[in-house]
């Protein structure tokens, strides 16, 4: 079943534009979301947050349309905007106090939990962390409020390959728990390691948007790997 | 409201939007153009504002579960708390200079605007006219704040020398009225500032959330 949907979205800027994108986001999945650098990924993940306004299109969560259900729906997703971190030089435990008071559904014990699993600190600032500790500072604070599906742009950028490991191995359990993973990547090994499904897209185009194993099948050459593949299309769609 | 309230006070506001309220005790000076309180309480804010920018407040607070328009209401309202903070407190010292100290020599003599409720009313206008240029002026990009600021500060420092002026024109001492002299015209005059206030501010808001749902961040 479909928790996003995605239709005919179309942004335009002076010197780039979302061509009319379209993908759905599954319960229970992880989707992961690759393009090069400026393919559009970080405007799609916006105008799915209504960080940005599109031209046109429509994004449904849930089944309900975004734009008339917006605090309703904000409720039940969590997200992470790469290694931006709010309120700097305030402690976590201070910025969390905050936080919990916009979501009914705040999970002490969950929250708890989870930071100890995250080895998070809360009378650190988020100037203390390290690029990884960020994403899971964000991590912590969706995972207490019950979300239900994570929206996550480039969380693996800029990690070292061990932490960049651990986080892919905490989305597969998120999974196992039921929670529905999207996160934006430029590195095609996160996506042989814990993708369900794929929305690739370039040049503000979606070139395809399938389950991993039907990507393999419809797009992959004899031996190809998926790094491979999506070279190779990216490459020919860049001599074209 | 309270949730996004809190979250203004406790993680946006800035140690010095606080500490300079007390600028509202500038209504004691004499000799000294009394509106400039007004102003510095706003100077207060205004670091408010670079601190939560610096901080990435507005896309923080466009990610909570709340409408866009909420997150320029807790703006608003927040404005409005260290507004109405300072403006108590020189209600407090005019009340004190029309009382206790309304014989006083040091501000008879006074050739500045004297601390009264016509002077209360003067500041109301100062906030108005910040939470018109500043604020209006900021939630159109919700970044940008140097040159609302700066318009601000034209705008505001014109009011100021138009107002101290004004009771030096021979038909218009009256405004400069000490104690409860012509308290009728003084209340009134409070009144005018008042609704001048509560009018510039809910247009500013209007404008404000209609421009701030327009952004893209």
């Amino acid at each position: 079943m479909s928790i996003i949907e995605v239709r005919n979205l179309k942004k335009e800027y002076p010197s780039f534009t979302l061509k009319d994108i379209s993908f759905d986001v599954k319960e229970g999945r992880i989707t992961g979301f690759i393009g090069r650098n400026g393919a559009g990924k970080t405007t799609t993940i916006k105008s799915m947050l209504n960080l940005v306004h599109p031209n046109s299109g429509e994004i449904d969560f849930f089944g309900l349309p975004l734009k008339d259900h917006e605090a309703e729906i904000k409720k039940q997703i969590g997200y992470s905007t790469g290694t931006v971190s709010w309120y700097p030089r305030k402690k976590i435990k201070d910025i969390v106090a905050i936080i919990r008071e916009f979501y009914e559904s705040w999970d002490d014990e969950a929250y708890r939990k989870y930071l100890k699993l995250f080895d998070l600190d809360e009378n650190k600032t988020p100037k203390e962390l390290s690029e990884g500790m960020k994403v899971k500072f964000n991590l912590l604070i969706a995972l207490s409020h019950g979300a239900k599906i994570l929206i996550l742009d480039e969380p693996t950028s800029g990690l070292d390959p061990f932490s960049r490991d651990e986080l892919l191995d905490i989305f597969t359990e998120l999974k196992e728990h039921g929670v529905a993973v999207f996160f934006s990547t430029h590195i095609t090994s996160d996506l042989e390691k814990c993708a369900d499904d794929i929305v690739y897209i370039s040049d503000g185009e979606i070139m395809a948007a399938m389950p991993k194993k039907e990507f393999m099948k419809e797009y992959s050459k004899d031996d190809e790997s998926l790094e491979d593949t999506i070279l190779r299309m990216e490459r020919s769609r860049t001599n074209a | 409201m309270r949730n996004i309230m809190r979250k203004e006070m406790k993680l946006c506001a800035s140690p010095i939007t606080y500490w300079f309220i007390l600028f509202g005790l500038m209504f004691f000076l004499p000799g000294y153009p009394i509106l400039c309180g007004a102003f510095f309480t706003t100077l207060g804010i205004y670091q408010g504002f670079l601190y939560a920018r610096e901080a990435n407040d507005i896309e923080f607070s466009a990610l909570l579960p709340i409408g866009k328009k909420d997150v320029v209401k807790g703006k608003y309202l927040f404005v409005c708390l260290i507004e109405g903070c300072a403006l108590l407190l020189m209600l407090a010292v005019a009340l004190i200079r029309m009382t206790a100290l309304a014989d006083s020599v040091v501000y008879l003599s006074n050739a500045l605007m004297n601390a009264n409720l016509f002077a209360l009313g003067g500041a109301l206008l100062i906030f108005g006219v910040f939470n018109v240029v500043f604020l209006g002026g900021f939630f159109k990009t919700a970044y940008n704040m140097g040159k609302p600021f700066i318009i601000y500060i034209i705008v505001s420092f014109m009011f100021i020398i138009v107002l101290e002026a004004l009771h030096h024109f021979p038909e218009l001492g009256v405004l400069n009225s000490f104690g409860f002299d012509n308290i009728g015209l003084q209340v009134l005059l409070l009144l005018m500032g008042l609704a001048a206030f509560v009018i510039m501010t809910l247009l500013s808001y209007r404008r404000s959330c209609r421009n701030f749902e327009k952004i893209d961040l």
